[in-house]
């Protein structure tokens, strides 16, 4: 549970960057903020994360609480494995090194890390976030850097831990759109409003059962149809190897792209 | 409290390999190679040396442990421990482990290395002048940590440090190196004083 109430911020020289932000954020309805450049997103978020003080307003929220900054940081000086260990016993929960397996974290893990790639760096970001059973995950951009197959496992680890815990994402990729039952706001002039995703930005069609038009129909051939909708964070029509999907046309080029990826072969493209 | 604990044991595992405070200490180390390589003369005029030595470089040791983090690590490090607080708290446990070290290694190293020998009154005095230099350092290096640039730090630090440690009369270093040219004294008022000064630059640390 997050209580955001009356937040205020603002920087030297410059308009307010919050003006009296209410937000609230609860277990089973994850919170995506929009918002352009330079807009606060990140300052909101580091404010109800707990790392920073507003100049006036309250936050209420749980005791622990798991925090993903914009750019984590690419040099730290321990191996992956022990800033996990020793940021868990901060927090006073058992670490979770598997989070690095299953986002497919490819560094060293036992050397320290000079210097991470982007994405490898992004992943140890995230493992310290989401690990321990987070009462709130505060996550800025969490998609930034992470190859297709690991987005799409942030995807359902998302889902799994917003079950439990109060969830408030920021994002750019237009992955969080596919987030089921997810409050979308969006933070402009130092307020935030509510901003339900139209169909025209809709660039999911998630389970949709009447996709928005114009709309593709792609029938995929692959070994495990059911896994493969489920990676893909669609719902589909499975026949013994095959996946009929129905997309909206403008997502169709990225979800082919990731289902190549995901090792299927495309039986069929067409307008639906 | 655990979480105070967890965050030193984080914070001294990083600064060890950050190694820039391996800087300071090595320079501690130096000036008691060479004070007491030689024929320093009876304790605990000696001790006077070591204890000005040991005052900046405990400054320089805080304000490294201070800044061992990069900003952005800094506030995860604070999410996940509820806070600036416990985090503050834990640079402190730290600065204040290696002030002991240091302290204890001042005082011992004519004890071995030179035929003086100490009561144990004069050792207790020893080693008090060294806390009292020690945790004044480490409050200065905190509050130097407060400000902007490394240049301004630098800066403030060597002032602060040159004008209080001459000052006889001056708690707590001052006092401490007067009561060891003169071997008597009680230097629990400066000690007293040196912490509250190092855990009031905490609470200052607390508002980065």
């Amino acid at each position: 549970m997050l209580r955001v109430e009356g937040v205020r911020q603002r920087y030297r020289h410059g308009p307010p960057v919050l003006a009296g932000v209410d937000l609230a954020c609860d277990p089973g309805v994850p919170v995506v903020l929009a918002g352009e450049n330079g807009s606060g997103k990140s300052t909101l978020l580091r404010i109800a994360a707990g790392a920073a003080r507003p100049a006036s307003g309250s936050v209420r929220r749980p005791a622990v609480v798991g925090y993903l900054p914009d750019r984590f940081p690419a040099r730290l000086r321990m191996p992956a494995e022990v800033y996990l260990r020793h940021l868990a016993a901060i927090r006073g929960v058992p670490a979770a090194p598997e989070l690095l397996d299953r986002l497919g974290f490819s560094g060293p893990r036992r050397e320290p890390m000079a210097r991470l790639s982007k994405g490898n760096a992004q992943k140890v970001g995230l493992a310290q976030a989401l690990g321990g059973d987070p009462g709130l995950v505060v996550l800025d951009e969490p998609w930034a850097g992470l190859d297709a197959e690991a987005a799409e496992t942030l995807l359902a680890l998302l889902v799994t831990v917003s079950e439990r815990a109060s969830l408030l994402v920021t994002d750019h990729t237009g992955r969080a759109a596919r987030i089921a039952g997810a409050r979308h706001v969006r933070l402009a002039e130092g307020l935030v409003r509510e901003d339900p995703p139209g169909p025209a930005d809709s660039r999911a069609g998630a389970g949709a059962v009447t996709a928005p038009l114009p709309a593709t129909a792609i029938v995929l051939r692959c070994g495990d149809p059911e896994a493969v909708a489920q990676r893909l964070g669609v719902a589909g029509r499975c026949t013994g190897d095959r996946l009929h999907l129905q997309v909206p046309a403008a997502r169709a080029d990225a979800l082919l792209l990731d289902a190549l990826r995901l090792g299927c072969s495309v039986e069929m493209v067409g307008p639906a | 409290m655990t979480r105070t604990l967890a965050v030193a044991r984080y914070l001294a595992a990083d600064a060890w390999r950050s190694q820039r405070v391996l800087i300071p200490a090595a320079l501690q180390l130096a000036v008691l190679a060479v004070l007491f390589g030689g024929d320093p003369g009876a304790l605990p005029a000696p001790w006077g040396a070591s204890v000005l030595a040991l005052y900046p470089v405990a400054a320089w040791l805080a304000l490294s442990l201070a800044q061992t983090e990069d900003p952005i690590q800094r506030s995860v490090t604070v999410v996940a421990a509820g806070g600036p607080g416990p985090v503050a708290a834990g640079t402190l446990l730290v600065a204040v482990a290696a002030d002991l070290l240091l302290t204890v290694l001042s005082v011992a190293w004519p004890l071995v290395a030179t035929p003086y020998g100490a009561s144990p009154a004069t050792v207790l005095l020893g080693l008090l002048a060294h806390l009292a230099a020690g945790l004044t350092g480490t409050a200065v290096g905190f509050a130097c940590a407060l400000l902007p640039r490394i240049g301004w730090s630098l800066a403030v630090g060597v002032i602060v440090v040159l004008v209080t440690a001459v000052q006889p009369w001056l708690p707590p270093v001052g006092a401490a190196i007067s009561a060891l040219e003169t071997g008597s004294g009680s230097l629990l008022v400066p000690v007293a004083l040196a912490l509250a000064l190092a855990v009031g630059a905490t609470a200052l640390l607390r508002r980065t």
